[in-house]
């Protein structure tokens, strides 16, 4: 079964099985968990509440501390080229929350011994994995793991395909980021010019990296781009202005229509 | 004595050359054989370049000193002769050879007795250092991407939407049909 | 058989079963070519090894990387580094006192091969460096000086700059003309830096060294040379004499003056017999009081010992030996040994011709009492100064006479203006060696002496014709 259903400014679908349909309403619950801490938008949320000064940093909640460091941690890994602050200082922890959430849904389908799953935030796809260790429940029906594709839209007609390839364990998570369509939450490190990816796709072993990572190669052009291939064990494909496009090894393999 | 002595330092010493070199110059076939790649003239630039290139991208960053020695025999640059009847067609693999970043084994293939392509098989996979040299985003034309544009996909992966965008997505198109 | 006055040895480490009646001129012989076969393997050895660390190499593909000045000079680089490190190694292993080497050529020859491949080794590891230097510089387009910073970043690179830095040190301070400033203990000391240096320049070997690839069987033929080499070092260097030492508990049990500056040392212990020395050969001695602790000293047994004694005879050459001559009764004693050639182990030929000077009686007093021979078959002349220079004489003309040798005695100075190692007296009467010894051909030749002394003879000796294995020498200047 797949249920779709709005969070966080953006739509969420989750496919899960039809036995463990039931776990929507716990999922639902964690995006509106996080949506409600981290919002820019509710002027009640705790980072707005921070943002307008009402309530110190030192005096936040441990999980909301928790993720600005995650996401500190991730602008001295990237030097500068991701970060959670906006240009006037405002902590803006929206590129890295989105892909937390995912990162918990996913965590608590595991858990609970979901076998096969696939949640869709945004465009940040995260799938359970496939072949994996996932602990066998007795009720649970035998499933054929099958390796889930997932296609990446095209930037300027996003009811085109660009391609599709192949998510298999460990590569389980993609993420795609771009400035075709305003992601205003890339804030680029000290740059003006114009950007050299217009899309941005990362496949890694988990949903943050791949997030944070297709965030930062979009916010820092080409020579970001390789070092990110350099220092990450991930998968890129990138869309420049022209329509051209860069993939790194791995990727192409995945990108075989035959299974 | 002392001629004894001075008689027999030269012939193993010698001996023990020649065994290094030998051991330095052989290739092994797919088949386990051992084999002596000849390189006719017009692939010697080709072959010639891949070793160079080896070493000048290393020697360039100026820090990797001394790794390229052992990735040479795969690719068989030493000359050993007039290639009288060379191999017979087809590809053959280099055996796995040890480097600082890890293991490099290369493929080669022979068309009409002479090298026609290098194909690298492993290029490394220890540390940072060696993921450089293999996973860097390298341009693709558009026709490579083609045939997986048709694939079923269970999920589209895109910039982030809005709840508007999504509307006219493909994701909704996908939810609608319940895949 | 003849009967002994004196007690032998027991069944010695190096022999297989005591000998009841002296070995034939074939016996010699025999022992002589196995010894000579075994030395001869040594040297192929040692050829072989600079060959080998060449063929690592080539097993490389190194043949092949000669394509460019660039690549010429970095590979001509790493082949000096693999035969200069190789080099040093044969000189750890010389220097390591492996009783099959002492055996075979005697400690003080593998010194004297250790000392001649120290200044190669260092040129060829210096050329190792400035080669890759250039090289490696070459390539890149850069000079010399510039590739310093690239190369100093690589990993364990500044270690082994460091240790090049010591052996240089360490090369420098050993010659002839700078060790002269030092003490003996000094310039030991600084030498001992080269076990650092090796130790440090092991790890940039094998990270960054190509040849030596993880993985290859080049690198576990390079980790063994190193295993074999300290391993040595640290087995028959340390281990060895201090487990021997902690063993027989030498303690100083008398210390004698016999004649003007010289002095004997009668040492108590247990099990000395087997100590396994043989007559002739000597030990390094340390003497644990506070003054003399740190010096250590080569003396040879003056005596077989017995179960529970030793003896040694020192003569007061300089401060170190003067301090022996004061060590108190009970003092501890640690030993490392036994070392040396001069010995019946070295005998090629089945007479035997004896020439000793001043003090270099000690090692043939204690060579006479356990050398094999039948009355008749040995010759020994006896030299001094002054008579006051004659001790131990009397217990040498006891065994001699006991043993059936015939025994000279030369007292009296040198001839003025004449470089001779006779007397004025005999030179004038025209005694020669030919004249003293008549069957010189046929026997192996000690000598032993002051140094100056001991060249005029065996110039002497080398000049009468006999083959240069039968002259055994036995020096105490290293």
């Amino acid at each position: 079964m797949r249920r779709a259903f709005s969070t966080m400014g953006t739509m969420a679908s989750i496919a899960l099985p039809d036995a463990w349909a039931s776990e929507i309403t716990e999922l639902q619950r964690i995006f509106r968990a996080i949506d409600e801490r981290y919002s820019l938008y509710l002027p009640d949320s705790e980072l707005s509440m921070i943002a307008s000064g009402r309530t110190l940093l030192a005096d936040a909640s441990a999980t909301l501390l928790a993720s600005y460091a995650r996401a500190l941690e991730w602008r001295s890994a990237t030097g500068g080229n991701f970060s959670p602050h906006r240009p006037d200082g405002t902590i803006d922890l929206n590129g890295i929350v989105k892909a937390e959430a995912i990162e918990q849904a996913g965590e608590y389908l595991t858990a609970v011994g979901c076998p096969q799953w696939s949640v869709n935030v945004g465009g940040d796809i995260l799938v359970s994995p496939t072949g994996g260790a996932t602990p066998a429940t007795a009720s649970a029906a035998p499933l054929v793991p099958r390796v889930m594709r997932a296609g990446i839209a095209e930037p300027l007609s996003p009811t085109e395909l660009l391609c599709s390839l192949k998510l298999r364990h460990p590569r389980r998570a993609i993420a795609t980021s771009g400035s075709a369509q305003r992601g205003d939450h890339i804030w680029r490190a000290g740059s003006t010019g114009p950007v050299s990816f217009i899309q941005v796709s990362v496949v890694a072993n988990d949903i943050v990296t791949a997030d944070v990572l297709a965030t930062t190669i979009v916010a820092g052009g080409e020579e970001v781009l390789d070092e990110v291939t350099d220092r990450w064990d991930v998968d890129v494909i990138t869309v420049d202005r022209s329509g051209a496009l860069r993939t790194t090894p791995g990727l192409l393999r995945a990108l075989s229509p035959t299974a | 004595m002392r001629t004894r002595a001075i008689l027999g330092s030269i012939l193993a010493s010698t001996s023990v050359l020649i065994v290094g070199y030998q051991a330095g110059v052989s290739v092994t076939m797919s088949d386990g054989t051992s084999l002596s790649l000849p390189v006719d003239a017009a692939t010697n630039g080709t072959t010639g370049s891949t070793s160079g290139g080896t070493s000048t991208s290393t020697d360039g960053s100026g820090t990797e000193t001394g790794s390229t020695g052992s990735s040479t025999p795969s690719t068989g640059t030493s000359t050993e002769g007039p290639a009288a009847s060379g191999p017979t067609d087809g590809t053959y693999t280099g055996s796995s050879v040890s480097t600082r970043f890890g293991n490099v084994q290369v493929a080669v293939t022979i068309a009409a007795g002479s090298i026609t392509d290098v194909t690298a098989l492993q290029l490394t996979d220890d540390d940072g250092r060696s993921i450089q040299i293999s996973n860097r985003a390298a341009p693709i034309l558009r026709s490579e991407v083609l045939s997986s544009q048709s694939a079923r996909v269970s999920n589209v992966s895109g910039a982030t939407y809005t709840t508007d965008a999504y509307l006219t997505s493909l994701q909704s198109a996908l939810d609608q049909a319940g895949v | 058989m003849t009967t002994q006055a004196h007690p032998r040895a027991s069944a010695q480490r190096d022999r297989k079963a005591v000998r009841t009646r002296p070995a034939s001129g074939a016996d010699y012989r025999r022992t002589f070519a196995r010894r000579a076969r075994r030395s001869d393997l040594m040297v192929m050895a040692l050829w072989a090894s600079g060959a080998a660390a060449a063929a690592l190499f080539l097993a490389s593909g190194g043949a092949t990387q000669f394509s460019s000045l660039a690549e010429s000079i970095t590979s001509v680089g790493i082949l000096a580094g693999l035969i200069g490190t190789d080099s040093i190694l044969v000189m750890l292993v010389l220097a390591a006192r492996i009783p099959v080497i002492d055996r075979t050529i005697g400690h003080d020859r593998a010194i004297a091969v250790h000392r001649s491949l120290g200044k190669p080794a260092l040129y060829l590891l210096l050329g190792h460096g400035a080669l890759l230097l250039v090289g490696y510089g070459m390539a890149v387009g850069i000079n010399p000086i510039a590739e310093i910073g690239p190369m100093l970043s690589l990993p364990d690179m500044p270690l082994a700059f460091i240790g090049l830095g010591l052996m240089i040190a360490v090369v420098v301070s050993s010659l002839v003309a700078v060790r002269r400033r030092f003490s003996y203990e000094g310039w030991h000391l600084i030498h001992l830096l080269s076990y650092v240096s090796v130790a440090f320049a092991l790890p940039h070997q094998l990270s960054v060294g190509g040849v030596l690839a993880d993985g290859s069987l080049q690198r576990v033929y390079w980790i063994a040379l190193y295993v074999i080499a300290l391993g040595s070092i640290v087995t028959f260097r340390f281990a060895e004499p201090l487990v021997s030492s902690l063993r027989h508990r030498m303690r100083v049990a008398a210390v004698t003056e016999i004649a003007p500056g010289v002095t004997t040392i009668q040492l108590a212990g247990n099990d000395l017999r087997t100590l396994g020395a043989s007559g002739g050969q000597f030990f390094i001695w340390r003497f644990w009081t506070p003054r003399t602790w740190w010096h250590s000293h080569p003396i040879s047994l003056s005596a077989m010992p017995t179960a529970s004694s030793a003896r040694i005879t020192v003569r007061n050459l300089g401060a170190g030996s003067a301090q022996l001559t004061t060590i108190p009764v009970g003092t501890r004693v640690s030993i490392e040994g036994p070392y040396g050639l001069f010995s019946d182990a070295a005998r090629t030929s089945p007479k035997l011709t004896i020439i000793a000077a001043g003090i270099g009686v000690t090692p043939v007093r204690a060579l006479l009492e356990q050398s094999s021979f039948a009355p008749g078959e040995a010759t020994i002349l006896l030299r001094a100064s002054a008579v006051d220079e004659t001790y131990h004489w009397d217990e040498i003309r006891a065994i001699a006479t006991a043993k059936g040798a015939t025994c000279y005695s030369m007292v009296g100075h040198r001839p003025h203006g004449v470089d001779s190692w006779m007397t004025a007296a005999d030179y004038e009467r025209g005694v020669t060696l030919q004249s003293a010894f008549p069957d010189l051909a046929d026997s192996d030749v000690f000598l032993c002496g002051p140094t100056a002394w001991l060249d005029l003879i065996e110039a002497d000796v080398h000049a009468s014709g006999i083959r240069p294995h039968q002259i055994h020498a036995e020096r105490f200047d290293w």
